[in-house]
């Protein structure tokens, strides 16, 4: 393995507060066994391996933490905080950290999973289920992507596999309010 | 039996082959399982990945309308999320209390949740068994469980974390040879299918070349997600790292049905897109009728 050199730019102790806060994870309890980084099925792609990621929020590294690409290409499969031995939720910081990433705007602009999230809740929002046949294209003519998978519609039609229409389900208002004080944290 | 069935949307979709698949085998058992009134999507990652008090609030609505009874689940990314959102509130007033606030009613986060491994494999062993009609004789197969119906295992309490058997039973009971392989819950990359797909062909690629290197026939999944990749991407990752898998992907369902006499069409073994009728006619079972 490489030797990693982390540029130090900030200095204090709120970042693993706050993780701890929004996300129940406990950082400050590692102490870099680096167990979580072997079974990451993501960490040799990424910018940063799990571990490497706690050590930045022990070091309070917050803008190296919210522009990493490693947080957005997270699985969630949750094999880090299965294995760890003092049981750090990397899983669900990282939920966490992308949460905050897209809040003060640090996330980089080619990553794709936050509009896929939006237009699929917004499926939900409006019909109560995900209309995947909808979802797709919604997110090409967001993220302009219109060449990548050309060929899987049209296989996926012919399979059954995209249904034209998408179920409804009733109750659009109460759903509409009930996304609101989700979003409002329980406030109406 | 008779267990409150939440389907979730891939069921409806690019699952489909496993919704009917499901309603197949459930006939040959007696099972019924009639759906959670108007239920609505759980959320799954885009929920968790942006909002998580939404994320606990949309298994909340459903599994309050089931009305405290057990809860069956085929999607393991629906059951990742139903269970999640149990621990949470169950395990935390304060949860419990903002998720009552946004749902608008309260829900205790008692209500059992169950996945059709644990259903087919824990609670109807027996029944199961006494339906084989047609034992899947001569069938290597590599059960594939991925990451979410095992981890993290305080919250799902499915099988053993890092070595699930249920599906493997199963399939043994079902006349097949399941082997053993090291990446029974390894990530296939799961909802980037669409959003990163590089993610999906590297970490899918480890898969499908190890179940290769396990000589099996094909590979039984319990997930739309890893059905999905496996099986819809296997032609991406094969140009892409310039292998040659031509390894069906089924859902166990579908294989526990064909054991049981039900037909290619009941199973819809159409859907699939690595097709598996030349490897079904070598084993003797006939794939006569398949329709997507
Ligand atoms: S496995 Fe846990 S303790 Fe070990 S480095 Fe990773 S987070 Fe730290
Ligand atoms: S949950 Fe994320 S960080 Fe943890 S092992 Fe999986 S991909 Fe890596």
């Amino acid at each position: 393995m490489n030797p990693v050199t982390l540029e130090i730019q900030e200095i204090g102790g709120s970042l693993a507060c706050e993780i701890k806060t929004l996300s129940g994870a406990s950082p400050m309890s590692c102490y870099q066994c680096t167990k979580c980084s072997s079974g990451c099925p993501v960490a040799g792609r990424g910018d940063l391996k799990p571990h490497e990621l706690v050590r930045l929020v022990h070091m309070n590294q917050r803008h190296a933490v919210l522009t990493s690409r490693f947080i957005w290409e997270c699985t969630s499969c949750h094999t880090c905080v299965t294995r760890c031995p003092q049981k750090v939720d990397i899983a669900a910081m990282n939920d966490t950290l992308r949460a905050l990433s897209l809040s003060e705007g640090l996330a980089a602009a080619d990553i794709a999973a936050p509009v896929f999230n939006e237009v699929f809740l917004r499926s939900v929002r409006k019909r109560g289920r995900v209309h995947e046949l909808g979802l797709m294209a919604a997110f090409k003519l967001r993220t302009r992507r219109f060449l990548e998978d050309l060929d899987k519609a049209p296989m996926m039609l012919k399979k059954g596999k995209l249904p034209l229409r998408g179920a409804r389900v009733g109750g659009r208002s109460e759903r509409e309010k009930l996304f609101r004080r989700a979003a409002h944290g329980g406030e109406p | 039996m008779s267990y409150t069935f939440y389907p979730g949307c891939s069921l409806d979709g690019t699952a489909k082959d496993f919704h009917r698949s499901t309603l197949a085998v459930a006939a040959k058992l007696g099972l019924e399982l009639p759906e959670i009134e108007d239920w609505i999507c759980c959320g799954s990652t885009a929920a968790h990945s942006s909002d998580p008090l939404l994320a606990d609030a949309l298994p909340a609505q459903n599994l309050r309308a089931a009305g405290g009874r057990t809860v069956a689940v085929a999607c393991a990314s629906c059951y990742s999320r139903l269970k999640m959102a149990n621990h949470h509130i169950a395990g935390d007033p304060s949860v419990r209390a903002e998720v009552a606030r946004v749902v608008g009613e309260d829900y205790d986060g008692l209500t059992p949740v169950r996945h059709l491994l644990e259903i087919l494999g824990q609670d109807m062993q027996r029944e199961v068994a006494a339906a084989i009609r047609r034992p899947l004789a001569g069938l290597r197969v590599a059960c594939y469980y991925g990451c979410l119906l095992s981890r993290p295992p305080e919250v799902t309490q499915f099988d053993d974390a890092e070595n699930p058997t249920l599906m493997d039973k199963l399939l043994e009971t079902a006349g097949a040879t399941p082997v053993d392989w090291p990446h029974k819950t390894e990530c296939c990359g799961a909802s980037f299918s669409i959003s990163d797909s590089s993610i999906v062909l590297e970490l899918s690629e480890r898969i499908l070349s190890m179940a290769q290197a396990a000589q099996v026939d094909c590979i039984v999944t319990a997930c739309p997600l890893c059905q999905l990749n496996l099986d819809m991407r296997q032609e991406d990752v094969e140009v892409k790292y310039g292998r040659r898998y031509d390894l069906p992907v089924f859902y166990f369902t579908q294989l526990l049905g064909l054991a049981m006499g039900c037909s290619a069409s009941e199973l819809s073994l159409g859907s699939l897109v690595v097709e598996p009728k030349v490897l079904l006619e070598s084993k003797g079972l006939s794939m006569a009728g398949a329709r997507a």
